[in-house]
């Protein structure tokens, strides 16, 4: 059975244009021009349980729209939803008892107070019995590595910290479906670590259903097994991560540090971008040809000091790809 | 029964929260501590000099005064206590907070009342409750049991009435995103019309003040039974129950105001 089937999603936005300056601001006050935006145009998908799916796409596509309409914040336009078989506009409590929400930009903890008080609350608020509290508390603790902090403040905690918090507070209640927006912005790659290896777990051993939105690649290519990739509010691709990654990531970066400068720098695979003092940017396609090969080559022919290969931003291939539809 | 032992709890558990939170911030309370009674005593003796100096006020003298003004603090007082959040409704929508009440498998009104239990309030009620008395001693009160029944009736009315007004101004947030001058602009017509008689206000505003916003009711009205005063609009005299009645229908039309904003709400960023 399907835990989140979404028809025909549709949610309008009414956005009234202002022009510049005072006389603009005046002219907005009394002759607004208002008109109707969709920020989600006819969105369809279906989620079934134990899935981990990629919500992608560029800033204004209307992710954060359609995740707050699935979690009952937003009353759509129309369409309908179904979370767990219920509509999150028609029975909200219901719905969200299953869910649990982490805003990566906004916390729920208190502010001012330890960490551990906001857990005491959320119990309270959800009706955890003792025992299966405890039993989420021990797991999460050890996952999770909460005592190092537990009875810090929020306000001291790292942004690390208080991401961990922040997503033990949104599983103390066993949850079926875990909502992330952004759960790792604006971490370090150990925190980044911390987070994936923990959803992972939970995946696995609870078997519960995971929507992510994010703007790391690495993100998705660690985590999600599908993706629904969004723009302008319409899905414009939604399948198995291996298929999409390729097509929307065809073209990766190389980038040579030479020990000393050389003439024939140029390689039959791929296009020299950039070329600045001793550093060479080379775009490939990796239909065509390996990183492996590529580097192989060239090393053959220069005096190679240092390199890296660059995965391209993720909004921008979506934009890219996606720019006719 | 289990859903009230369930709000029950989470109500405790916000309260002893929230003092908690409050006192992180000991050097802020204490300031409260000392500005609260300045401002009310000081407002109770503009009143005594205004009457002193002129002659009484639409025909109220200074122990009639202190206890409107005295019996309006009360209800100001509770109602501070425990509905200041309706006040900050729109900062909560702006920053998120609101979102994560819907995020909760409990009554949104609740939450958001329940979550800030301001017992910093507690410290406007002392002046409240000394003025009210002092002013209860100089107009001769007679402390009967059905007079203390009615006056506890009145003031819970008071405060019905007070929080329907913020919260249908909260309410408005969710349109409009911001509304703090609102706060400020209710709270100031409140305080003003509650602690002079309604009738030494133009006509036009005693109606206002009677039928569409019932501010009337929260002091003017009920004082006119017990001081023995003539009313307006041919008002009954013993109009002090209708306070009580009059905050409930009022509560009841704010709840529906909130509930067609829920499902209006549009959140806000990203």
């Amino acid at each position: 059975m399907a835990v989140i089937e979404v028809t025909e999603l549709v949610k309008e936005y009414v956005i009234a244009k202002k022009e510049r300056g005072l006389r603009g601001a005046l002219k907005g006050l009394f002759f607004p021009d208002k008109r109707n935006v969709r920020g989600v145009d006819g969105i369809s998908f279906s989620i079934e349980r134990g899935e981990i799916v990629g919500y992608i796409g560029p800033n204004g596509a209307g992710k954060s729209t359609t995740i707050k309409m699935l979690t009952g914040i937003l009353h759509p336009t129309s369409g309908t939803i179904r979370v767990c078989g219920v509509s999150p506009q028609a029975d909200r409590k219901a719905v969200v008892r299953k869910l649990g929400v982490v805003f990566g930009q906004r916390t729920q903890l208190y502010w001012d107070l330890r960490l551990g008080e906001s857990f005491e609350l959320l119990k309270r608020i959800y009706q955890v019995d003792d025992k299966t509290y405890e039993d989420n508390m021990n797991v999460l603790t050890e996952v999770l590595r909460l005592d190092q902090f537990i009875d810090t403040p929020v306000r001291q905690l790292s942004l690390g910290q208080r991401m961990r918090g922040d997503l033990a507070a949104a599983m103390l209640h066993s949850p079926d479906v875990l909502f992330l927006d952004e759960p790792t912005i604006g971490l370090d790659a150990e925190a980044k670590h911390a987070i994936r290896s923990f959803i992972q777990e939970m995946n696995r051993t609870r078997g519960i259903t995971v929507i992510l939105t994010t703007h790391d690649l690495d993100d998705v290519e660690e985590l999600c097994s599908r993706l629904i990739i969004v723009n302008h509010g319409k899905v414009v691709e939604d399948g198995p991560i291996g298929e999409l990654i390729g097509k929307l990531t065809p073209k990766r970066l190389l980038v040579v540090d030479l020990q000393h400068p050389c003439a024939d720098v140029g390689h039959k695979s791929a296009q020299i971008i950039k070329q600045d003092g001793l550093r060479i940017w080379y775009q490939f396609e990796k239909a065509r040809v390996t990183a492996a090969e590529l580097i192989a080559d060239l090393s053959q022919k220069l005096p190679i000091q240092d390199l890296s290969v660059q995965e391209p931003d993720i909004e921008d291939a979506i934009r890219e790809v996606y720019a006719t539809t | 029964m289990a859903t009230i032992r369930h709000y029950y709890s989470v109500a405790t558990c916000f309260a002893r929260l929230a003092i908690q939170r409050q006192l992180e911030y000991p050097l802020f309370l204490f300031s409260w501590l000392l500005m609260i009674p300045i401002q009310y005593f000081s407002g109770i003796w503009m009143l005594k000099i205004i009457v002193d100096r002129f002659q009484p006020l639409g025909g109220w003298d200074f122990p009639e005064l202190a206890f409107i003004y005295g019996l309006g603090l009360l209800s100001h007082g509770i109602m501070v206590v425990l509905f200041i959040n309706t006040w900050h409704i729109d900062g909560m929508v702006i920053d998120g907070a609101f979102d994560r009440l819907l995020l909760r498998p409990m009554n949104v009104f609740f939450q958001l009342i329940a979550s800030y239990f301001n017992f910093i309030g507690l410290i406007d009620l002392i002046p409240g409750m000394v003025i009210f008395i002092y002013g209860c001693h100089l107009v001769g009160f007679d402390w009967t049991m059905m007079n203390i029944i009615k006056i506890i009736l009145v003031i819970i009315g008071g405060v019905l009435i007070r929080a329907s007004l913020f919260i249908t101004l909260g309410t408005i947030a969710f349109w409009t995103k911001r509304n703090a001058s609102m706060v400020g602009f209710a709270l100031s017509m409140l305080e003003r019309g509650t602690m002079y008689p309604l009738s030494i206000f133009p006509y036009m505003i005693q109606l206002l003040f009677t039928f569409l916003v019932p501010i009337g009711f929260i002091t003017f009205y009920p004082s006119i039974e017990f001081l023995g005063k003539s009313g307006e609009f041919g008002m009954p005299t013993s109009i002090a129950l209708w306070t009580p009645i009059i905050g409930i229908l009022c509560f009841w039309l704010s709840q529906r105001i909130f509930k067609f904003g829920l499902r209006n709400y549009e959140s806000a960023g990203s």
